[in-house]
């Protein structure tokens, strides 16, 4: 273990959270799963690489989601038309499988002023402060008028929210639901 | 295992966990006795790690918002949106697909209508660049600028037009362009395309498509034609439909989240939910989404992206319902899925692939 695979996981791995995140979306019909089910992945890859980091990061990513996923369909045991169909190849887009790359300094930082605005006030207030304006954590509090604990507090949230925008990028709540596989379905017509 | 429920829950107290770790250490004031306690959290769980090289990331790399702050009044924090025709963005805020070049950078440096002051500087900077790369030769008063695109069948482009605007071409599209001082004028002749307008009150972006235009200010739409007809999605903004010939009815206003269907000078419009909507832009990303769609329909949807058609050779089969998320250029895997849950017969020819109806019709369940 150690900080080789820490920065290869940052580098190699959460670079495609967006494209993970929509590909979940996508593929798994209860979107309030999602976020469990990207931890379970990365735990799993970060797992692997401790062992031996994979050649190919990316395709190693989607292809622990799948595994993931279709682990998931067959402990449900739904034994409906449901899951049939393309299980062993979930739908996996080719510009989901493209080279990895960090994004470029500007898509990054039009990413980062877009999560920083949908922060709530005062959460976004504290935030500027301490990452931008380099105030330390005592003098926001202070300055504010609220509690060092407070600002704690704000700084624990705004990481959190900043993660999400950050890493998933804008436009993984776009991607439309689906199932596992494909549903198909009969109606009467006679 | 555990239940699905407890696994949520279970991942959100990790993640607030790691929240807390990273607040507390950049509180200040960390001792080597704190970095153990949570050097041992770290080392006790797979889970906590990664939650909290995932927070770490974001964080670090929220210091690039210093960017941004250059001029800005020591701990004032400004306005939210404040960056929005920042030149630092190469496209929209709002917009994560758009991706631009010069042109764009030139639009958005000269649309800054509230005072930015801390951007002022790098803005006069870019300006030269965007001037240079030709951004404001369309404001001549006569000038029309033009271009053409088109896609092959299956193929797919994202074009970046002068006015900062995108457009995506789907499958076997031919889009021309001729954009003057006082109109953004667009000619779908064929095929289908997504456009993201930029906003610009003062010139209407007109797409001109089978006998209509379809008129936007700033606005993200879709516009397709069919053998007989037209379809217009709109997913944000306001858009005008009207017709081209006869400009005397009344012209329909389509709010987001309108599907506007044109059918030899018929213009039905249905309101769906924007996710909805959405769903009719995938094609974008490669993938068509049904919904209990008859299968005549799902397969004009796979024809419009392959040149091996697929051909319904009973017109029974239009009854089945088809509901699921495909890819657009792999018809084979939709034939296959077909084959395995519909009472239908698959047949692999030179020119194409045939549907019949196999066995006793009774049998589809």
């Amino acid at each position: 273990m150690g900080e080789a695979v820490d920065t290869w996981f940052v580098r190699e791995v959460l670079a495609h959270e967006q494209a993970l995140t929509r590909f979940l979306h996508r593929n798994w019909r209860d979107h309030d799963e999602v976020a469990d089910l990207r931890q379970e992945i990365y735990v799993r890859v970060y797992e692997a690489a401790l062992r031996r980091p994979p050649d190919s990061p990316k395709s190693f990513l989607f292809a622990t989601a799948r595994n993931l996923l279709a682990d998931r369909v067959r402990r449900q045991r739904i034994v409906s038309i449901t899951a049939v169909g393309d299980l062993e190849q979930l739908h996996v887009l080719e510009n989901e499988l493209e080279p990895s790359r960090w994004l470029g300094g500007r898509e990054a930082l039009a990413r980062l002023a877009r999560a920083l605005d949908q922060l709530p006030d005062r959460c976004r207030e504290v935030v500027w402060l301490r990452r931008v304006m380099d105030l330390p954590q005592k003098e926001i509090a202070s300055r504010l008028g609220i509690s060092e604990k407070t600002v704690e507090k704000h700084i624990a949230k705004g990481s959190r929210m900043l993660a999400d925008r950050f890493h998933g990028g804008p436009d993984t709540q776009a991607a439309p639901a689906a199932s596992a596989g494909a549903v198909a379905w009969t109606r009467k017509s006679t | 295992m555990d239940a699905q429920i407890d696994m949520t829950a279970r991942h959100r107290q990790i993640e607030r966990s790691a929240a807390s770790w990273l607040a507390r250490r950049d509180a200040g004031g960390w001792a080597d006795r704190q970095q153990s306690a949570l050097d041992a959290w770290l080392a006790e769980d797979t889970a906590h790690r990664v939650a909290f090289l995932r927070l770490e990331a974001a964080w670090n790399e929220a210091a690039r918002l210093k960017t941004l702050a250059a001029g800005a009044g020591h701990g004032q924090v400004p306005a939210r949106g404040a960056w929005a025709d920042s030149p630092y963005f190469a496209s929209p805020l709002g917009s994560p697909r758009a991706v631009a070049g010069h042109t764009r950078t030139a639009r958005a440096s000269r649309g800054r209508r509230r005072h930015r002051p801390l951007l002022a500087g790098a803005a006069a900077a870019l300006l030269v660049v965007a001037a240079l790369a030709g951004g404001l030769l369309w404001r001549n008063s006569n000038h029309v600028e033009r271009a053409a695109w088109s896609t092959l069948l299956g193929a797919q482009q994202v074009v970046h037009l002068a006015d900062g605007s995108t457009a995506t071409l789907g499958s076997d599209t031919e889009l021309r362009m001729a954009f003057s001082r006082h109109e953004r004028a667009l000619e779908l002749t064929r095929g289908e395309a997504y456009f993201d307008v930029a906003h610009d009150t003062s010139r209407p972006f007109v797409v001109n498509a089978g006998g209509y235009h379809v008129i936007a200010v700033g606005t993200r739409f879709d516009v397709r034609r069919d053998t007989d007809g037209l379809r217009v999605v709109v997913t944000r903004g306001l858009v005008r439909l009207q017709s081209a010939r006869d400009p005397a009815p009344a012209a329909t206003m389509l709010p987001s989240g309108s599907i506007a269907l044109v059918d030899g000078g018929n213009v039905v419009v249905r309101h769906i939910p924007l996710d909805r909507a959405m769903e009719y832009l995938s094609w974008r990303d490669g993938y068509v989404v049904f919904h209990g769609t008859p299968l005549a329909q799902a397969i004009d949807e796979f024809n419009r992206y392959n040149a091996r058609k697929i051909v319904l050779a009973d017109p029974s089969l239009d009854g089945l319902r088809v509901g699921g998320n495909f890819r657009l250029d792999n018809s084979t895997a939709f034939v296959r899925l077909m084959q395995q849950v519909f009472p239908v017969r698959v047949e692999q020819r030179t020119d194409g692939i045939v549907l019949s109806r196999r066995g006793n019709p009774n049998t589809a369940h």
